[in-house]
């Protein structure tokens, strides 16, 4: 009904064109790579990568790991969303539970590897503690312990997201009409929320199965598939159509993945009404809950308790006098405060105009009838797909030849179209919930449509605003996957210094460096979390959105 | 003095309004009566501007409007939701419209529709905070500072409950007498419509049923549809309230 204005075609087309630049080509070239051979094209590259023992293995590998991570994370995260909706628990305890969880989302998963060395090591923290080695860390072991705790946060996101649309009264129906508790468990809690817990397997699947930086510094000799890709690429002899290969043979699990969740999502209960309903007072429930809670936040903290100890230590393991040496050295390294630079930079800007990019494209969606529209729709479900590695080589099999080559310019684009998705959705959502009239409205009271955006639509939505920019800057703090491929001396970020600094040893400069990235992260996570706020209670209570999407956090 | 001539207008092949043709003089009060799908919104979206028809004219005090775009005919709108900017207090949306037309409402005129609506007491309050009656009288009051050539009113009654219902009934009667403003108004409830307005249109699957007085539709229905479906629901209400009363008063 409403009518199309030039400038919604102009965003429209502006739109299409980055996304045919910047996602879809690539990818197509990096399709034609896997298939260009000396003679020609054919399969001999995906023939000579299948029978190539060595990445057999590791696709296994990665499988298996992959899949051993998805049931340990689903169970885990499960309890702790259970124990947040279905127990009396003090509120602020809870509340701890769902602010704890989310901590090592502002880390870079490569932080994880080393903090998981420094404390399972041969003279780590909790070896020490524990007075023995407990498990060799390297391989396996280092690899799940790392696995879990990246995919936690984002499998309890999606549970307790769902867990909020279940109506609870059910469960009170359920006892008074004689269930036992096995039955009315099953009934009342695992039936409806069975889409969101195959969900958080299938996500914590696919995170563990894309990511590069825990098998890039705990994996040792136990290959994955990132690793192995990595090494094709920027080893000793880079083979680029082989690499091209595996890139695509590692998109096929993630497609998969994807399609299932969109699947399982149809699972899901979508009750009407939900009303806040008394719990039944249960003393044992909530006590084991209690419990069992504080044991997965604090085994999970305790990870990371070194990354702020040995820093500030002399020489740990062997000297524990308190020093800020460590720190100062690493602010008077002109060459690591410049990386930090960097990634300031490219965070911000990766940020402002992510933001930007991604809130015309879903106003197009949302708000306009231009025809095409959905397309934007299939674009955020590919960009949804793509791993970052997968997406950061195709970048660099396009643009090698290019003036892009080695800027900050193609760091941002690769950082905004990897992260497309979720803040696509976020303000979809928000904007497709706002008063369909308005822009008519604004017209009649003598608007152009820029201005009813500006004047009306914005205002309406500077929270969900606040959020995507929060999105983007923290992810591009912490992603290393989709950027490894990118980046040159002069580009390099922190993510990527840490990987460099690994074959010299230098832990503490990897510790500062990555407290430096998680204060960094704090600091803007509490500040735009303080800003979204206020931007709601001005509003007042009337338009509080709340995000029903599946918040993937890739890396 | 707006005139539609042999409006038709068809969506997916599914024909919405066939042939409309009629007169409305200026500062009637006409509503568009007619079930729900009837087609009554679109002819309110066409004679805006919103939507385009698929033939017809439409001329206002002898102007040709057919290819005026929606911003240069000078009607507005309340919508059935009102749409008002939940950012925005109701002083705020009220002048929304004056930033763009400097100079078209003085001060001591803004003064008026204000006064003239009771909104004072509410001109600081969020949407959030305003009953449904005083969304409505914001709406209104938006709208109307904008001095609108015709009024319409899309629903105007059926988010609000009883008495509210009849006020802003009477609200809207002298608005039109105080601006001599031609409204129409979309509704679905006959007594509505005919409690309300100087002449009724009414449309049944995209066709004009009647369109005549309340006396005109009462005394003299011109077909079935007008019969079954208008006259005998409110026969059906006058007979369960002389009912209620008789045997209270009995």
């Amino acid at each position: 009904m409403r009518k199309i204005k030039p400038e919604m075609r102009v965003i429209f087309i502006t739109v299409l064109l980055l996304f045919a630049a910047f996602l879809f080509l690539p990818l197509f070239i990096l399709l034609i790579r896997s298939f260009e051979t000396n003679q020609g094209y054919n399969f001999s590259n995906y023939l000579s990568v299948l029978t190539d023992p060595e990445l057999i293995q590791a696709f296994i590998n990665s499988m298996k790991i992959s899949g051993i991570t998805a049931i340990i994370t689903t169970i885990l995260a499960f309890l702790l969303a259970y124990a947040v909706h279905c127990t009396r628990l003090f509120q602020p305890f809870k509340k701890g539970i769902k602010i704890g969880i989310v901590v090592p989302m502002l880390l870079p998963t490569i932080t994880y590897g080393f903090a998981i060395m420094y404390s399972f090591g041969n003279q780590g923290l909790i070896t020490k503690i524990a007075g023995r080695n407990l498990f060799d860390i390297y391989g396996f072991n280092g690899l799940l312990i790392g696995y879990v705790i990246y995919t936690l946060p984002a499998a309890f996101l999606l549970i307790q997201n769902s867990f909020v649309y279940i109506d609870k009264k059910f469960i009170i129906v359920s006892k008074l009409m004689g269930d036992g508790t096995f039955r009315s468990f099953m009934n009342t809690i695992l039936r409806p929320l069975g889409g969101a817990i195959g969900g958080a397997f299938v996500l914590s699947f696919i995170l563990s199965f894309t990511d590069f930086g825990i098998p890039a510094s705990v994996g040792g000799t136990y290959t994955v598939v990132s690793t192995q890709l990595y090494q094709v690429m920027l080893g000793s002899i880079p083979d680029f159509n082989h690499g091209a290969v595996i890139a695509i043979l590692m998109l096929v699990p993630t497609i998969f993945g994807v399609l299932l969740l969109s699947y399982l999502d149809k699972f899901n209960f979508h009750y009407d009404k939900v009303a806040d309903t008394e719990l039944i007072p249960n003393k044992f429930r909530d006590i084991s809950f209690g419990v069992i809670s504080s044991v997965i936040l604090l085994g999970m903290f305790s990870v990371f308790v070194i990354m702020f100890i040995a820093p500030f230590l002399n020489s740990y393991p062997y000297d524990y006098t308190f020093t800020f040496k460590h720190i100062l050295s690493v602010f008077q390294s002109s060459d690591l405060t410049s990386v930090y630079q960097n990634s300031l930079i490219v965070a911000l800007a990766t940020a402002v105009f992510g933001t930007i990019i991604t809130y015309s494209a879903a106003l197009i969606n949302a708000r306009t009838s231009v025809k095409g529209k959905n397309s934007i729709d299939i674009i955020s479900m590919i960009t949804n797909t793509v791993p970052g590695m997968v997406l950061g080589l195709s970048y660099l099999l396009l643009f090698n030849g290019s003036s892009l080559k080695g800027t900050f310019l193609i760091i941002i684009l690769c950082n905004i179209v990897h992260y497309f998705t979720t803040p696509y959705l976020m303000v979809k959502n928000a904007l497709s919930k706002m008063n369909p009239s308005w822009e008519t409205t604004g017209e009649l009271l003598g608007d152009n449509w820029f201005k009813t955006v500006y004047r009306v639509i914005l205002p309406n939505s500077t929270s969900t605003v606040i959020e995507m920019f929060s999105y983007y800057f923290i992810n591009s703090m912490v992603t290393i996957s989709g950027i490894i491929f990118l980046i040159t001396v002069q580009t390099s970020v922190v993510a990527s210094k840490i990987k460099e600094l690994q074959h010299f040893a230098k832990f503490n400069e990897i510790f500062v460096l990555s407290l430096l990235i998680f204060f960094t992260n704090l600091v803007v996570k509490l500040l735009c979390d303080y800003l979204q706020k206020r931007a709601l209670v001005k509003k007042t209570k009337t338009y509080k959105v709340k995000v029903r999407g599946i918040y993937v956090n890739k890396l | 003095m707006l005139k539609l001539q042999n409006i038709s207008k068809r969506y997916n092949n599914k024909t919405v309004l066939d042939d409309i043709s009629l007169e409305i003089n200026a500062g009637e009060i006409v509503s568009l009566l007619g079930p729900s799908g009837g087609g009554k919104t679109t002819l309110l979206n066409i004679i805006l501007g919103l939507t385009k028809m698929d033939s017809g004219n439409i001329f206002f005090h002898d102007k040709d409007l057919t290819n005026v775009p929606m911003k240069d005919r000078g009607f507005n709108i309340v919508f059935q939701d009102y749409a008002l900017f939940p950012h925005l207090n109701a002083y705020e949306n009220i002048v929304y419209g004056l930033k763009n037309k400097k100079g078209l409402v003085t001060p001591e005129e803004l003064q008026e529709y204000i006064d003239f609506l009771e909104l004072e007491p509410h001109l600081p309050k969020k949407m959030g905070e305003l009953s449904g009656g005083q969304k409505q009288r914001v709406a209104l009051a938006r709208t109307l500072v904008t001095k609108p050539k015709i009024l319409l009113l899309d629903e105007p009654l059926s988010a609000l409950d009883g008495v509210i219902k009849e006020s802003i009934k009477e609200r809207i009667k002298s608005i039109a007498r105080e601006f001599n403003l031609t409204t129409i108004i979309v509704t679905h409830d006959p007594e509505e419509a005919l409690t309300l307005s100087d002449k009724i249109l009414i449309i049944n699957e995209g066709a004009i049923s009647q369109f005549g007085t309340p006396q005109e539709i009462i005394n003299k229905p011109k077909n079935d549809f007008v019969k079954d479906f208008i006259l005998k629901q409110l026969l059906i209400k006058r007979q369960n309230i002389f009912n209620l009363f008789e045997e209270q008063y009995a």
